[in-house]
């Protein structure tokens, strides 16, 4: 028979042999799409498919840096991030008002997630009429602002359940040490919901990154977004896929790095027992 | 034009008496001054924005509905329940939600159990974790616009691999039109979509496990309890207030699904897979029936609201 | 000897001499302006007006953009000292960012791009300015009656107004391999089996005898008879097209819907019924794909735009923004002419408009007069990237196009002969709602439902948006619509 050892090597062995397939699964597309960015008109649409390039040559990604349309990954960049971080700020605070003082009962929690029922394409036009009013039409605050909005509702939401997933007992403690409330916030609850709010920040700015018809509508020349941008590829009489999946890869490449070196906050193996002392 | 300023001015009146209302809710907590006060500061920043941007369109979508404006008529005089009435006899509004509906209720499912178990292999250690996690979230970051094109050209019979595999594992030379055949499209369409968000449950609930305490777990190691009684009795109860509140979530959104059904078949054939956004779309945004999706999107704030209260009040959050 | 001097000191004969020549000079002078081209007239204006300031255009996004950022836009910058920004929007989307910011009353638009079947709704819900005052006051009428016919007489007005200039002959050309159709041993065979020479279809039914017959013969060196793109929001042209060709007419005298007559039928059941000797998956053929297919040699007939023919000719093939077109074998080898049923869909193409809400009217007017006057806008046709095909007569006959590629001339010409004969797209009030249930029916249509039952579905449909919009109202517009010459096959 196996000893523990072996059989754990076994497991893990398992273990990683799962991951690789669910990966390449999860992946192939995006090595599709990748694979377009070096290929030559001919290769997309050569008859059998080319699984990959002849040679991989970069012209794509001069000419997007060029025509400065890698600027546009730049503005959602711009975009996403600043609405991403005053919503995790903002939607943190609330959200812990929500999940320890039960502020506004149930009726205010469920007027925030109803904000999320509401279908974009209805909203989009009165929220232009309200921009042009504002004069926030083509600018990165009014843009700012309604991503911010946006995620709102899915921030407080998502980070009302990890903040109640911590136990209160660590927060009456810490009052107790003599903490004033705010510093119960910083050095216990957002430590302690690191994970939960790693992963909501990441949503949270996938979300505004990805919104295609309010950057459609309330912006025109600008503060052209990434999405918005690849849609001027697709057209009526042209295609033109290098540049759509060489922006593709410009946007995806950050975030991946991204995650990769903030993965850690998200599994277990850190240190979380200390804090929980 | 004129209209729609004045319009806009009156609904902004209203939005400062709502505003009023929805603040002053009963006090249920028996704290002192102080904390009161704290626990309002905390939410009046968000509630502050949530109402500049939220109140607006909602007010504007309840007077437009009642209005009759299309694309040929700005007159703003109030027609009644027209709308609301026209609603329920279009059968092609009420396919599209059922086509909606059949979406969610499929692709949830799968996204949850997918994301959990994924969630579940990461857990612990492995080799190269910080990559696979990494890689794993891509798909969700492709835009859906795009990620919609990609599969469409995938699923492409003479330049896309899709077939070509299907080929080769079957021997079978006949042209799979994906995003034609009637009985492929929804498959094509779920694949695409549960391709591109089973990350979101992975790391949401990767989050979530990681959380769980794990002196709980080693103890029922030590009582020799099996790996499902553990999960059952110990881990699923820890990650409930997150798994329902990401269910809720993309819940909600996969009932907003636009994008990749639009890049793949834009609704069709006919209007199979016409989802009642791409309805919304297309009777809002390219034929300016303004007033009727006013109606058309207050309809289905008000089904999902009941809906989700429902499911709420059936689900317990807190502990 | 007459004394003239006695006569030029008569105070009113001074007087009256001097009248004359004033007179004479002005006559001369304004002889000289009115000959004076278009382009020089708005230059000239422009540069009066809106020296330094910014004009605002929605454009097409993508190629079609090329045009305004590499060349018209600077071009007017340096001449006129008008700057001009250009709006780039989603072919999809252009539409709905007129109206909307029409409707929002921003102005941000000083002037646009518009398809013209959607003029009749743009002008109804007054988002076009009339342009007729414009025109009289620069002096444009002279050119713009150098617009192709076709496109002039059915792209131009609304209400015998002028909202736009036509600015880009979209017409549906019919492609085919010459060297195919002049293959002895092909021509031998299809003669001895069908009893009438190999050579471009002239009806529908040949179509489909040719193509079927090649597919035959050649599949084995892996070239199709023939490829269309199939793709709904291709194929509502082509029904359009091949609809009236075939003796349809969309509604009868009391504005009832009668595209599920017979004709309708067997327009949909031969249609798909060629696919069977089409690429597999044609079915999903969309522009850039049955362009690939034919570039690439693997397909003897198709039908497009004019972009098609530039692209095989291999025309300027090395120009970056054209590397996303896949490299043409067949340069040379490409016959032009009118599809079957002689009767083209002059499918989509682009007016230059000026929108009623802009605060700077005259100065886009100039723009879009510089831009589409003759000496301008031959020179935009001939653009390598651009997507603005030849509309103006002057186009179809400039010797300089003739030489760009060797079979030019012939493509000119059919081109030409494409736009005498020309079939207009349906052009309503809500058009919109029209095209979609013809989206919806092709669609169906590839999806193997019956055609009968997909074209009394669209009927209905038809029925109830005329209904909608007032029977009497959509007749109206309909009778003068069906009056244009390009309406229907004569």
């Amino acid at each position: 028979m196996l000893t523990v050892s072996q059989r754990q090597a076994l497991k893990t062995g398992l273990r990683v042999a799962i991951a690789v397939f669910i990966t390449i699964l999860f992946l192939f597309p995006i090595y599709w799409l990748f694979m377009i960015s070096f290929k030559t008109a001919d290769e997309i649409y050569s008859f059998p498919p080319k699984w990959y390039p002849g040679q991989i040559h970069f012209d794509s990604y001069i000419v997007l840096f060029k025509d400065g349309d890698a600027e546009t990954v730049w503005n959602s960049f711009v975009v996403a991030g600043s609405s991403t971080v005053i919503a995790m700020f903002l939607g943190t605070i609330c959200a812990y008002s929500l999940a320890r003082y039960k502020t506004g009962g149930e009726h205010l929690a469920n007027w925030i997630i109803s904000q999320r029922m509401i279908p974009p394409i209805a909203v989009v036009f009165p929220i232009f009429l309200l921009f042009v009013w504002l004069k926030l039409v083509d600018t990165y605050l009014g843009v700012i602002l309604l991503y911010t909005a946006f995620n709102l509702p899915y921030v407080i939401w998502m980070m009302r359940g990890y903040i109640m997933d911590i136990p209160r007992a660590l927060e009456e403690s810490a009052l107790i040490d003599g903490c004033t409330r705010w510093q119960v916030i910083w050095k216990v609850v957002f430590p302690m919901s690191r994970a939960g709010l790693f992963a909501t920040a990441i949503f949270t700015f996938v979300f505004a990154w990805n919104d295609f018809i309010f950057a459609l509508v309330l912006t025109r020349s600008e503060v052209t977004t990434y999405t918005v941008q690849v849609t001027h590829y697709f057209g009526g009489q042209s295609n033109f896929w290098a540049k759509i999946s060489a922006m593709s890869v410009l946007g995806t490449v950050p975030i991946f790095i991204a995650v990769a070196f903030m993965q850690r906050y998200l599994v277990r193996g850190m240190s979380l027992g200390a804090v929980k002392g | 034009m004129r209209d729609e300023t004045e319009r806009l001015q009156a609904a902004l009146l209203f939005c400062l008496l709502a505003d009023a209302k929805v603040i002053s809710l009963p006090d249920t907590s028996r704290a002192d001054f102080s904390e009161r006060n704290f626990k309002y500061l905390l939410v009046a920043p968000a509630i502050f924005v949530l109402l500049l941007v939220g109140v607006f369109p909602l007010i504007y979508l309840l007077l437009v509905s009642f209005q009759g404006i299309t694309m040929t008529e700005t007159a703003t005089d109030f027609i009644g329940g027209e709308n609301y009435a026209a609603l329920l006899d279009d059968t092609r509004m009420w396919e599209s939600l059922m086509h909606t509906v059949i979406f969610t209720v499929i692709a949830l499912p799968i996204e949850l159990v997918l994301g959990l178990a994924m969630a579940q292999l990461f857990l612990d250690k492995l080799p190269g974790r910080q990559v696979f996690i990494a890689l794993l979230v891509l798909p969700v970051v492709v835009s859906p616009i795009v990620s919609g094109a990609t599969w469409s050209l995938m699923f492409n019979h003479r330049f896309g691999p899709i077939n070509q595999i299907v080929e080769f594992l079957t021997g079978n030379d006949s042209a799979i039109l994906w995003t034609i055949n009637p009985s492929l499209v929804y498959p094509a369409i779920l694949a695409a979509e549960i391709w591109q968000w089973t990350p979101f449950m992975f790391l949401l609930l990767l989050a979530a496990l990681a959380n769980v305490d794990k002196s709980q777990l080693e103890a029922a190691a030590i009582d020799g309890a099996g790996w499902w009684r553990t999960f059952f009795r110990i881990v699923l109860p820890a990650i409930w207030p997150v798994m329902a509140i990401a269910v809720l979530i993309r819940g909600l959104d996969l009932f907003r699904l636009f994008d990749i059904v639009w890049a793949l078949t834009k609704g069709g054939p006919g209007t199979m897979t016409e989802t009642i956004s791409i309805f919304t779309y297309v009777k809002g945004f390219q034929q300016f029936e303004t007033s009727y999706t006013a109606a058309v999107a207050l309809l289905v704030v008000v089904l999902l609201s009941i809906v989700v209260m429902l499911a709420l009040k059936r689900v317990q959050l807190s502990r | 000897m007459k004394d003239h001097s006695v006569v030029l000191r008569r105070p009113g004969l001074r007087k009256g001499l001097l009248l004359s020549i004033v007179t004479a000079s002005a006559l001369a002078l304004s002889g000289a302006a009115a000959a004076q081209s278009a382009a020089k007239t708005a230059v000239e204006a422009a540069k009066k007006i809106c020296a330094g300031k910014t004009i605002t255009i929605v454009w097409e996004a993508g190629l079609q953009s090329l045009d305004p950022t590499q060349f018209s836009g600077p071009l007017w910058e340096k001449e006129t000292g008008c700057k001009v920004k250009v709006v780039e929007v989603p072919t999809a989307e252009m539409f709905t960012k007129i109206m909307q910011e029409f409707r929002a009353g921003t102005g941000a638009y000083d002037a646009l791009n518009v398809i013209p079947a959607w003029m009749p709704d743009l002008v109804q819900a007054g988002a076009l300015e009339q342009l007729d005052s414009y025109v009289d006051k620069y002096k444009f009428r002279d050119e713009l009656k150098g617009i192709a016919p076709t496109y002039r007489d059915n792209q131009m007005t609304v209400n015998g107004k002028i909202y736009g200039f036509p600015d880009d002959g979209d017409v549906f050309v019919f492609y085919y391999r010459k060297d195919i159709f002049a293959r002895a041993d092909l021509k031998k065979a299809f003669k001895e089996k069908y009893n009438y020479e190999l050579a471009p279809p002239k009806t529908w039914k040949q179509f489909d005898e040719i193509g079927s017959f090649l597919t035959e013969k050649l599949k084995s060196e892996g070239i199709y008879g023939g490829s269309m793109f199939r793709e709904p929001g291709y194929g509502n042209f082509m029904f359009q097209e091949r609809f009236r060709t075939e003796g349809g007419k969309f509604f009868d005298s009391n504005m009832k819907a009668t595209i599920n007559s017979a004709v309708g039928v067997k327009v949909l059941t031969e249609w798909r019924a060629e696919n069977r000797f089409m690429p597999p998956g044609v079915e999903k053929f969309g522009f850039v794909e049955n362009l690939a297919t034919f570039l690439k040699g693997q397909s003897a007939m198709t039908m497009s735009w004019p972009p098609y023919g530039r692209f095989a000719a291999g025309y300027l093939a090395n120009e970056k923004a054209l590397d996303w077109v896949p490299k043409s074998v067949i340069a040379g080898k490409v016959g032009y002419t009118l599809p079957p049923g002689g009767h083209p869909e002059l499918a989509a193409g682009f007016a230059l408009s000026v929108a009623s809400t802009s605060k700077q009217k005259e100065a886009a007017y100039l723009f879009i007069q510089w831009l589409n006057s003759e000496e301008i806008s031959t020179k935009r046709v001939k653009l390598p990237y651009a997507l603005r095909d030849p509309f103006r007569t002057s186009h179809f006959k400039d010797p300089e196009y003739a030489k760009l590629w060797p079979d030019a001339k012939d493509y000119l010409k059919a081109l030409q002969a494409g736009a005498d004969t020309g079939l207009l797209d349906l052009s309503l009030i809500q058009t919109d709602k029209y095209e979609e249930a013809i989206r919806q029916g092709v669609s169906r249509l590839w999806a193997g439902e019956d055609p009968k039952k997909i074209l009394d579905d669209m009927a209905k449909q038809w029925d109830e948006v005329t209904k909608k919009v007032g029977v009497e109202k959509q007749k109206a517009v309909y009778d003068a619509w069906a009056a244009k010459s390009g309406a229907y096959p004569k």
